[in-house]
């Protein structure tokens, strides 16, 4: 039985200008992210993979090549219609965790959710994430109480609070000491398993084992597959 | 409630909860710093006119002042078109006025200064002048060789007219006065000062010492006629003597205020203006501090982006956290403004030459003002989240 295609990418190209220099971060990358993947992308500082991250997470946009989500190139979309996509369809990890520093960890989960939902259901469903990730005496604590690892649990929970389809991360582990990185994979392992597709950057061996599939760029082209 | 229309209520909340509590208060600070600025200026002129005119009415003019008709210099038959001003409900005082044109002479001064006679009694339930006795005392109804002049008459150190003046005059001191050919000799009863230069420079005799002086000269009959009213009522009180058939000149206390007038209207175009400076000096103020604030949550903006928040609603939320800023800062503002400064300089208030100036603002400019300072600050929200809702948001993230 033929896997279903959640994410469709075709020759997508981009080139960042920094001063007089023009970067060529992608050369026109295709490949199909498919329901249930865990793809991890490597490749060296400046391949690209984390500017082609930032394509598919819908945080950039592309100057040639389309992106395919639900049978919709979401390249030329609005703003308007970005942002629901980033809210319903996609959760994204960041590097550096990116939590709101006004909020608590349980406030920081529940913010998305709270555009879709009534906030006390909103609370439910973070508070239900927050456990998942063990950080059920941490809630509410703001994020400069949280440890590195905790602050990347905090926002693992809210890339999952709107049951996005698939979740995008930067490097999540870059950030972590060795055990706190290893309970981060470990999260996204489970997460897996349950079902929900995952895409990755990574630098580090150890968590290339945790792929169901794995790209290596260089120079923003796909090495190989 | 649409789910997201929340968000920014929500986001409000916690921002201000958990943030700065010092840059929320030195916001706030300079929200009612600047609506102090524009309230200040205004109020102050405010104060100043409004002390103005109650000088001219509560010292000079009365709310209403009556004169003889066209061709005459003297209301005649004056006891029955006083019975008839007695009969109308709205005049609540009137005074009876005969302005001698005559000239005092004292410590080898001579000089002519507006006489008045009146009847002392009428003339202090309708003027003040009874309690800005600074010296003496006031005249009583069987005075006749008693004289009460004004502070710029007196003369003395430190007063405006010295000069034209007695140069010092005292309590007690003999003036002379000349009048239609014959001459009498006064004593000083009383030194009076109003502060209002124009009434500071009149002085008083009582009518028994003018009909004692020139018998034939007092016959029912009066230059002037002041009344009092409640203030907004003069327009109407004159339809009311009019319909009681008394057909001399009527001038509400604006007509006979003249040069006065004049100087109120300029201080409202001064007014205009320097509120337009304080608005823009306002607004160029609290764009700046909100602008600042603003760019230094660009990274949160750009995260809330991110997350999938609709830009609108970002908008919102600085919007509305600015006006939350200008409501609080125009709260203690008005605490300040109500709270301490009008009771100081109701207090100590501002003296000026044409009397003491207190803080009075109309409630219509009080709201001009919020109004303005909420505005200010709704634009000074809007701009700079629109600009970075509306910027990559990748730089926005990075906070760039």
């Amino acid at each position: 039985m033929p896997k279903e295609v959640l994410i469709k990418i075709k020759n997508v190209e981009k080139t960042y200008s920094t001063g007089e220099v023009a970067v060529r971060a992608l050369l026109g990358v295709s490949f199909e992210i498919f329901l249930g993947d865990f793809l991890i992308i490597v490749g060296r500082n400046g391949s690209g993979k984390s500017t082609l991250l930032r394509q598919i997470g819908l945080l950039d946009t592309p100057d040639a090549g389309e992106i395919i989500i639900n049978n919709q190139n979401v390249v030329k979309i609005s703003d308007k219609e970005r942002s629901e996509i980033r809210l319903k369809k996609i959760g994204y990890v960041f590097q550096d965790y990116a939590l709101m520093s006004d909020l608590t960890a349980i406030e920081n989960v529940m913010l998305p959710a709270m555009m879709l939902e009534r906030t006390a259901d909103a609370r439910k469903m973070a508070t239900r994430l927050i456990e998942k990730v063990g950080l059920k005496d941490r809630s509410n604590n703001l994020p400069n109480q949280l440890s590195g690892g905790e602050q990347q649990k905090v926002a693992i929970a809210r890339a999952l609070v709107n049951n996005p389809e698939i979740i995008i991360a930067d490097e999540p582990t870059a950030n972590l000491d060795l055990k706190a990185a290893r309970e981060v994979i470990e999260i996204f392992k489970n997460l897996n398993r349950e079902g929900h597709t995952i895409v990755m950057v990574t630098h580090e061996e150890d968590e290339e084992r945790s792929a169901s599939r794995i790209i290596e760029l260089i120079d923003g082209q796909i090495l190989t597959e | 409630m649409k789910s997201e229309a929340k968000i920014p209520f929500f986001l409000i909340n916690r921002y201000l909860l958990r943030g700065n509590k010092w840059k929320l208060f030195l916001i706030i600070f300079l929200m009612a710093a600047a609506f102090i600025n524009l309230v200040f200026v205004t109020s102050l002129f405010g104060g100043i006119i409004e002390m103005t005119n109650r000088q001219i009415i509560n010292t000079y003019t009365g709310n209403i002042m009556i004169a003889p008709k066209e061709g005459s210099d003297f209301i005649e038959d004056l006891d029955s078109k006083l019975k008839k001003i007695d009969q109308i409900n709205e005049v609540l005082a009137r005074s009876a006025q005969v302005s001698v044109p005559a000239s005092l002479e004292s410590r080898n001064i001579k000089r002519s200064w507006p006489i008045l006679v009146i009847n002392p009694d009428d003339e202090k339930r309708l003027t003040n002048i009874s309690e800005k006795i600074i010296e003496g005392e006031y005249l009583a109804q069987d005075d006749v060789d008693k004289i009460i002049i004004g502070r710029q008459i007196a003369g003395g150190d430190g007063v405006e007219m010295n000069a034209f003046s007695f140069r010092g005059a005292k309590v007690g001191d003999k003036v002379t006065m000349a009048f239609d050919g014959v001459s009498k000799e006064y004593t000083v009863k009383g030194i009076f000062y109003s502060k209002f230069l124009d009434t500071d420079e009149r002085a008083f005799i009582t009518e028994k010492s003018l009909k004692e002086l020139v018998p034939d000269f007092y016959d029912n009959k009066a230059s002037s006629i002041i009344l009092k009213t409640a203030k907004g009522n003069e327009d109407r009180t004159i339809e009311l003597l009019k319909e009681m058939g008394l057909s001399e000149n009527f001038y509400t206390w604006e007509d006979v205020a003249g040069l006065m007038k004049t100087v109120t209207e300029s201080f409202l175009s001064i007014n205009i203006l320097l509120s337009t400076v304080g608005v823009l000096i306002a607004a160029f103020t609290i764009f700046i501090v909100i602008y600042i604030d603003i760019v230094s949550k660009r990274q949160q903006i750009g995260i809330l982006r991110a997350i999938g928040i609709k830009p609108y609603l970002i908008n919102a939320l600085y919007v509305m956290q600015t006006v939350v800023y200008s409501c609080f800062g125009v709260i203690l503002g008005g605490i300040i403004f109500f709270g301490i400064l009008v009771p100081y300089f109701n207090h100590y208030p501002f003296s000026l030459p044409i009397g003491d100036a207190t803080l009075v603002i109309n409630y219509g400019e009080l709201i001009i003002r919020t109004e303005t300072i909420i505005i200010v600050a709704i634009l000074a929200g809007l701009i700079p989240a629109v600009t970075t809702t509306k910027m990559k948001l990748l730089e926005a993230i990075w906070g760039r």
